[in-house]
Formats: C-alpha cells, structure tokens, sequence
C-alpha cells in the first residue's frame, strides 16, 4: 500500500460521509431530536479530521498517476482546486460542530434551548451544505481523472475546480514568496497553538490521572475550548505550510507519521472529551478517583499529544533528497 | 564585531560537533523534541494558571492549581539542560544574535512573573478567591505576553541568525 491507495480508500469518507451526515443532521434538526443532533455534530467533526489525510494524500496520488498515458494534468488540478475548497470548508464545519459538541457535552438540554446553541447549529448547517455542494464538485472531478467511462462527451469544466487552483497558487505565493516573515510568523502561531493544546488537554488529563486531585473535573471542562482553538490554529497554519511545500511533506515519513498521530489524539480528545461520554466524568469531586479506563484513555493522550510534538520537530530529519 | 574565538573552541569541541553533526536520531532533533516539550510544560502549565487568574473556569478552585508548579519547573529544567546543548552546538549561532538575547530577557522576566504569583497568589492562604484573582489579574496578563514573546523570540532565532557557526556566514 502505497500514499495514493490510502488516498482511493480515504476519499470517499469526506465526499459520502458529509452527505450521509447532512441528511441525519436535517432529520434531527425536523424531528427536534438532540440525540441525533449530538451524534450528527460528532460526524461532522470527526469527517473534518479524516479530511486533513484525505486531502494530503492527493498530492501523493498526483505524484504516482501524472505520468500515466492519458492522465491529463488539467484534470488533476480542477480536481484539486475543488478539493481544497472543500477541504478549508470541511474544517469550518468541523470546528463549528464540534464547539457544538463540547456545549452538548456540558449540559443533557437541547442545544436548541439557547441563542449560542441555536447559532451554532445554523452554522453548521450553512457551512454543511456549502462543503456538500463542495464535496460533489471534487468527487466528480476527481472521478474523471481515472474513469473515462463517466465523461459523457466534453470533459466538464469545473468553475469551482479552476478558482481553487487559482487560489492554490497564491496561498502559495503568499507562504513562500511574498515575504520572508510569513513562514516564521506561521511557524509562531504554530506552537503556540500547541502550547494552548498541551496545556489545556494536559491539565485536564493530569487530573483524571489523579495528579492535582484536589481539583473537581467538571470545571476543568471550561479549558477544553481553548484545546480546540490551539488544535483549529495548529490545523490551519499546518494546510498553509502543505501548500507551501507540498512536494516536501507529501514524502516525509516522519509528517505522515506525524499526521497519523494527530488524527489519533484529535479523535481522542474529539470521542472522549466533547461527547456526552465525558459526562461520566463531571461528578468526579475533590480527592476522588477516576475510573481506570479514563484514564487510559487520560494517559493515551498525553502520549499522543507528546508523540505529535515529536514527530513535529523530527520533519526535517525526515526529508527526503 | 569580531566573534570571540571561544566559539569556535566551543564548536570545535567533541560533544558540540556530535550535537550538530551526528545522524544519529538522538543527536539535534532528539534535543530540539525536548526543547519543545520543555516549553510545553512550562508555558502551557503557565498559561493554564494565567487563564484561571483571567477568569477562564471560574468555578473551578484556584488554589489546588498551585500543583502546576511542579510541572512548571520540570518543564523549566528540561529547557535549562536542552538549550544548554543546543547553545553548545551552536554558540555562533546565538550569541551573536540579538534575538537570542531578547528572548533570554523574556523568558527571566516571565518565570520572575510567575514567581511572584506564586508568592503573592498562591503563597497567603487567607486570601478569599476572589482576592486572589485580583491580586493576579495585572500578574497574569503580564506573564501571557511574555510568554507569547518569548516563544515568538524563540522561533524567530532559525530565521535572524547572522552567522551558522564560526567561519561560517549563514
């Protein structure tokens, strides 16, 4: 198995998935069903997640079939100009639904009852049905670069597909070229996303462990979104250095590794921490234990959290020349 | 400005070219990785009493998170032992870089910050929680942008260097 395998198995996830969740979040929002809302939230998010090696792994699958007879080069680039918009919206609609999620996870009323609650779900709903309309456009695109047999006639030409490349490029001029701060100034924001991620998640997990016992963990549940604004800032200038150098990380070992790590942690704080599993957690006083299957799932993610740093600053060891 | 010829001695010497130079995964990188979770421990504990001072989890009782400091100084030492090496490996590097000397200011004044909220905050315990976020408020927002300011520094010292090593411009 190579990259643009994981790719043919991944894609499918964003494009089917944001569909299939759509029509359960529609359902719940008519039905006024909070189960199937939170469970819709939880979809949404964890797409969002599956998306970040989704996308990335396209460029290794350009890399493998460009130099295929028949493979035309403008295709791949409508396909991924489609793709990126997609994506940048996939990640919006996760990062709404899942500051939805961590609402939900707080309290067992329906996130309809409040003005925050309800904007949310607007939100999501706006940002769900753009990044659906969104994910046709790339399934189709990126369908044609392979399947001769589903283009009928003239090879259609995607609007959508041609402003994204377009938008590509000057991202790409703008992380490389445009001036020389820019890299560093992302590379900033990047830890110190990080330092909002391990503090937040840290504190939070130590707890559970039975380090500063002393604390209630109901409380500590107030840090979590600022967790989340870490991991959306470290997500966001991290698809800015992909676009940067794509070339560089698409072969990297060591940023595929580290990418799996991310999708490992992110998955755990998303599944464990803003679910109503965490509910579980809430009456957890001073001086009481938690159950020893939190904290596994405590210590799996100050390990993976760690293990991310690591990989993170391993990258340049793993370039490829 | 001529560069003091210890540097090169410095450079010059076994452990420091081993650091710089050596392909073995626990060379550079193993220290830069630790570098990093160093600061993780020291900032984001920082970070996380600075919050509750700001009024972040207001219902959560600010006192036990004195236990915080205990990661605070081990994220501390990590960083003190880790950058140690790493200025062995490039002394050049550093210390001709203003940067250097600009985030090492940062950095004394932000633990001095948090020093004194621990004596001032944390250190009388007849203070009423209410008392103590007072008493922090100015404390922890100064810490905040310290901090920021010395991560920032930090990361900007691969990018302001004006010599590699020695002989060597960058």
């Amino acid at each position: 198995m190579n990259l643009a395998h994981a790719h043919i198995l991944l894609n499918h996830v964003p494009i089917i998935g944001t569909l299939m969740t759509l029509g359960l979040f529609l359902v719940s929002l008519v039905a006024n069903r909070k189960d199937l809302t939170q469970a819709s939230l939880a979809l949404f998010s964890l797409i969002a997640l599956l998306a970040i090696p989704t996308y990335m792994s396209g460029n290794a699958a350009e890399d493998v079939i460009k130099e295929f007879p028949g493979v035309s080069m403008a295709l791949i680039e409508t396909h991924q100009g489609a793709a990126m918009l997609a994506f940048v919206f996939m990640e919006i609609t996760g990062a709404i639904s899942l500051a939805g999620l961590w609402q939900f996870s707080r309290s067992t009323k329906n996130l309809r009852a409040s003005l925050p609650g309800r904007l949310n779900l607007s939100g999501v709903l706006l940002f769900a049905i753009i990044t659906a309309g969104l994910m046709a456009v790339t399934g189709n695109t990126g369908g044609e670069i392979r399947h001769p047999e589903i283009v009928l006639g003239q090879q259609a030409t995607s609007i959508v597909g041609s402003v994204g490349g377009e938008i590509i490029a000057s991202i790409k001029h703008f992380v490389i070229d445009s001036s020389m701060w820019v890299w560093p100034v992302l590379e900033d924001l990047h830890f110190l996303g990080l330092i909002l991620i391990l503090g937040s998640m840290g504190v939070l997990n130590l707890r559970i462990l039975g380090f500063l016992k002393q604390l209630p963990v109901a409380p500590l549940h107030w840090f979590i979104p600022w967790g989340i604004a870490g991991f959306f800032i470290n997500v966001v200038t991290g698809l800015l250095f992909f676009l940067g150098m794509p070339g560089f990380y698409t072969v990297n070992v060591i940023f595929q590794i580290k990418m799996l790590t991310v999708l490992l942690a992110g998955g755990n704080l998303l599944l464990f921490n803003c679910t109503s599993a965490f509910r579980a957690l809430e009456h957890l006083g001073p001086g009481e234990d938690a159950p020893p299957f939190a904290k596994f799932i405590a210590a799996s993610q100050i390990f993976l959290w760690i293990a991310v740093i690591v990989l993170g600053r391993y990258i340049p060891y793993g370039e490829v020349t | 400005m001529a560069v003091p010829l210890i540097f090169k001695t410095i450079e010059e010497s076994g452990l420091s070219s081993w650091i710089r130079d050596s392909p073995s995964v626990f060379a550079y990188w193993f220290i830069l990785s630790f570098h990093a979770i160093g600061m993780a421990l020291l900032v984001g504990a920082s970070v996380i009493i600075d919050l509750r001072i700001l009024g972040v989890a207001r219902d959560l009782p600010l006192s036990p998170l004195k236990g915080l400091y205990g990661i605070i100084w081990t994220g501390f030492w990590i960083q003190v032992v880790s950058g140690a090496l790493l200025l062995i490996a490039y002394p050049t590097k550093a210390l001709t870089n203003p940067d250097f000397y600009i985030k090492l200011t940062l950095i004394g004044l932000a633990v001095a910050v948090m020093h004194t909220i621990k004596k001032r905050v944390f250190g009388d315990s007849s203070l009423t929680e209410a008392a103590m976020m007072m008493k922090g408020k100015a404390l922890a927002t100064w810490s905040l942008m310290f901090w920021v300011g010395a991560v920032t520094a930090g990361r900007l010292l691969a990018y302001t260097y004006n010599y590699l090593k020695f002989d060597y411009r960058g």
